[in-house]
């Protein structure tokens, strides 16, 4: 009997090129036009993303340099003394790191540097428009140049704290201070192997790199964002459809001629949400082929993805009976049509359809967790990050719940016998 | 085989249907006859179990049904005034959906679609689209749907509402044959009382949710044997004319029409000569002065004082 009725829906969708159009052709334009409009911003190309890193320093470095110097006065050969006091400038690892990385003017233009008072520290954490805190502890350099001079057994770290809300500015600055890293670890083994240093030549274009996640695992590409934000958006639209196809049966009487089949109205509810859940389902798998066929989006776990879908289409069904529910108690098409016009833009808004939310207000990023399109779009994401089942599972525990409130919100609201006519 | 017992709803302050009661044999085809709003469409949503009442009783076969309609809906088949068809579906696609809600699959669903688009004329148009059906084919599948699971009773609720006469002749006739052929009983609502007049064995008439009269034809029109209606027709009317009419004591009640009045008076009293003076008098050309046989509209202007359509 359910089978019927969603075979029924299906029938009608298929006869309604109009609707179609607005199901899986928009969505799928809307794709090619904001991942091919913003490709080079989301790859890093445009400098119009600007982060803001903090640097604070807990001692002087020249100082620290004058001072390791000093002490090598008694134990090493004045020659070779000699060619290391000439080389001072070579010898101040985080000068170079502020003045020729940071300071390059490539770099400046997406990179703001803003040198800090340690005592600022506290401070500085509590300021979301940081992207990014370098703290070099006391003693760095000093404890550095015994490490590759002297070959002491000590360890000196940078701190670098990412803000995690600046997704792409947090990465760029996670980007650079690794290259810096790596060049300079090669430097030390150059040096020890007496190799020629004309390999130590900083890449240019490599310190610009290339835009990783946070986390360091696979790129996001804007065809990716864009095909999971616009998928998860326009599902939505599915729920309306169906909702306002179910109140026109509601109001041309052949929810009348269901019930007076014997039909009850509980299998016709069921109905609603198994169609609202299968054609979404239909429809997200549409449009994801769509952009693994046009734009190569593939999924690196391919379980995850179905398990995801699964869920999202689940939330998908709770939606649209929760829609038809509400449209019989008021017998009115208002609801769907608020839902469709209002409710999805905002939701869209808030779970980051339009734009990558991780780069806004923690408090925005945390409110569109909590819409189905935006626990979805996290998902998503952290899959093709590489994430697994383990690291999404709260977002698909939030799907599952969502689903199951809207049909019990919609099981309550759908009215008895008489109660509406 | 069914009965309305004193069957009330009242919606807020309105009430749409006050303490109807009326019966209807296995076999019979009963009208039920009223203006727009007179609280038809209500009645039959209570009788169908499709509605609560709020008052009163629906029995099957001396069974309540309004605790539990199962058995009635079972026996029941419902043609709605509304096109209650998914009109981006074909008729076929209709039929079987509807049949196999009433649980019928298989060879016994494809043989009672055959029949039924037999039925109603739309065997070789059962491939097309409901959306490219005129109106009264829309209206025979309407009534085709309702037809499905054979049931034992039909409700119509004004099932010819916008369509052309050779539909509405068709539907008539379908009505006939089904009643005939298959006793089908049928409960047919409507506000066009020729249809009533032509179809139905026994007639409720209501107005404003009240049952005004009840009973055969002839026992519905005797209400109207102490008057006799006259049928004036002339080349145009005037105020003065109609007028004089109005405000003659003999006249019980008068229809004005474009180029006809229809005048009520009591059966003994006898004003043609006068009619045709005070024509000459408005300087009209009468072109008949005839008296009706009483009719179901006639019996429904006696009682409310308004004609069915108003």
């Amino acid at each position: 009997m359910t089978w019927n009725i969603i075979k029924k829906q299906g029938l009608q969708l298929l006869r309604n090129p109009q609707q179609l159009l607005l199901l899986i052709g928009l969505p799928i334009i809307l794709i090619t036009i904001l991942g091919t409009a913003l490709s080079s911003w989301m790859n890093g190309e445009n400098p119009d993303i600007r982060a803001k890193v903090a640097f604070v320093e807990h001692s002087n470095e020249k100082e620290q340099v004058e001072q390791f110097i000093d002490g090598l006065k008694e134990t090493m050969p004045s020659g070779e003394l000699e060619s290391i006091s000439g080389n001072v400038e070579n010898l101040m690892v985080i000068d170079t790191l502020k003045n020729d990385i940071f300071g390059n003017e490539e770099i400046q233009e997406f990179v703001e540097l803003d040198i800090t008072n340690p005592s600022m520290l506290n401070q500085l954490k509590e300021d979301n428009t940081f992207t990014a805190i370098i703290e070099v502890p006391e003693n760095f350099t000093y404890n550095m140049l015994e490490k590759i001079i002297l070959d002491k057994n000590v360890e000196p770290s940078l701190s670098v704290l990412y803000n995690d809300t600046h997704q792409i500015g947090g990465s760029i600055v996670e980007s650079i201070v690794t290259q810096f890293q790596e060049q300079f670890t090669l430097s030390v083994f150059v040096n020890k192997n007496e190799l020629d240093q004309s390999v130590l030549q900083m890449d240019e274009d490599g310190i610009i790199g290339e835009v990783t996640t946070i986390n360091q695992k696979n790129s996001i590409t804007s065809k990716d964002y864009y095909s999971i934000g616009m998928a998860v958006m326009n599902v939505l639209f599915i729920a309306a459809t169906i909702g306002s196809m179910a109140l026109y049966e509601k109001k041309n009487l052949v929810f009348d001629r269901v019930i007076l089949a014997g039909v009850s109205r509980w299998v016709y509810f069921i109905g609603v949400f198994l169609s609202g859940a299968l054609f979404g389902f239909m429809q997200l798998m549409i449009i994801y082929l769509f952009a693994w066929i046009a734009f190569g989006v593939t999924w690196p776990n391919l379980l995850a993805f179905l398990v995801v879908t699964v869920f999202f289409s689940i939330a998908v069904g709770g939606v649209t009976v929760l829609l038809t529910a509400l449209s019989y108690r008021i017998n009115s098409e208002m609801i769907t049509n608020f839902f469709s016009s209002i409710i999805v833009t905002i939701m869209a808004f808030l779970g980051g359809s339009f734009y990558p939310i991780g780069d806004s207000l923690v408090v925005i990023r945390t409110m569109g967790n909590f819409t189905p399109n935006g626990a979805g779009m996290s998902a998503y994401l952290s899959i093709l990050r590489g994430d697994g089942l383990s690291e999404i599972s709260e977002h698909i525990l939030f799907l599952l719940i969502f689903a199951i409130t809207t049909i019990i919100v919609a099981a309550f609201s759908f009215p008895k016998r008489g109660a509406v006519k | 085989m069914i009965e309305l017992v004193e069957l009330t709803k009242k919606f807020k302050q309105i009430h749409a249907v006050k303490n109807v009661s009326m019966f209807i044999e296995k076999g019979e085809i009963v009208g039920l006859l009223g203006p727009n709003g007179a609280g038809k469409s209500t009645a039959i949503s209570m009788l169908s179990s499709l509605m609560e009442p709020t008052g009163g009783d629906v029995r099957y076969l001396n069974k309540s049904m309004l605790k539990n309609p199962a058995p009635l809906r079972k026996v029941t088949g419902m043609v709605p005034q509304e096109i209650a068809l998914y009109t981006e579906l074909t008729a076929e696609e209709n039929l079987r959906f509807f049949g196999r809600l009433y649980r019928l699959r298989g060879t016994e669903l494809n043989k009672k679609i055959d029949e039924v688009l037999e039925q109603i004329g739309l065997t070789d148009r059962r491939k097309e689209v409901v959306n490219k059906f005129s109106g009264g084919m829309k209206r025979r599948l309407n009534i085709g749907v309702a037809m499905l699971h054979d049931p034992e009773l039909l409700i119509m609720d004004e099932p010819t509402v916008g369509i052309d006469p050779q539909s509405r002749n068709y539907i008539l006739e379908t009505v006939k044959r089904l009643n005939s052929e298959k006793q089908m009983t049928v409960l047919y609502t409507s506000h066009y009382m020729e249809e009533v007049e032509y179809l139905c064995d026994r007639i409720y008439i209501l107005d404003k949710g009240n049952l005004i009269a009840s009973g055969t034809q002839e026992q519905i029109k005797s209400i109207l044997s102490t008057e006799k209606t006259i049928l004036v027709q002339a080349n145009r009317l005037t105020d003065e004319f109609v007028n004089a009419i109005k405000t003659n004591p003999t006249v019980n009640r008068i229809i004005v029409g474009e180029m006809e009045i229809t005048i009520i008076v009591p059966k003994e009293v006898n004003i043609f000569s006068w009619l045709i003076k005070l024509a000459e008098e408005s300087g009209l050309e009468l072109s008949s002065v005839n008296i009706k046989t009483p009719t179901l509209e006639d019996v429904f202007l006696h009682l409310t004082g308004r004609a069915l359509r108003d």
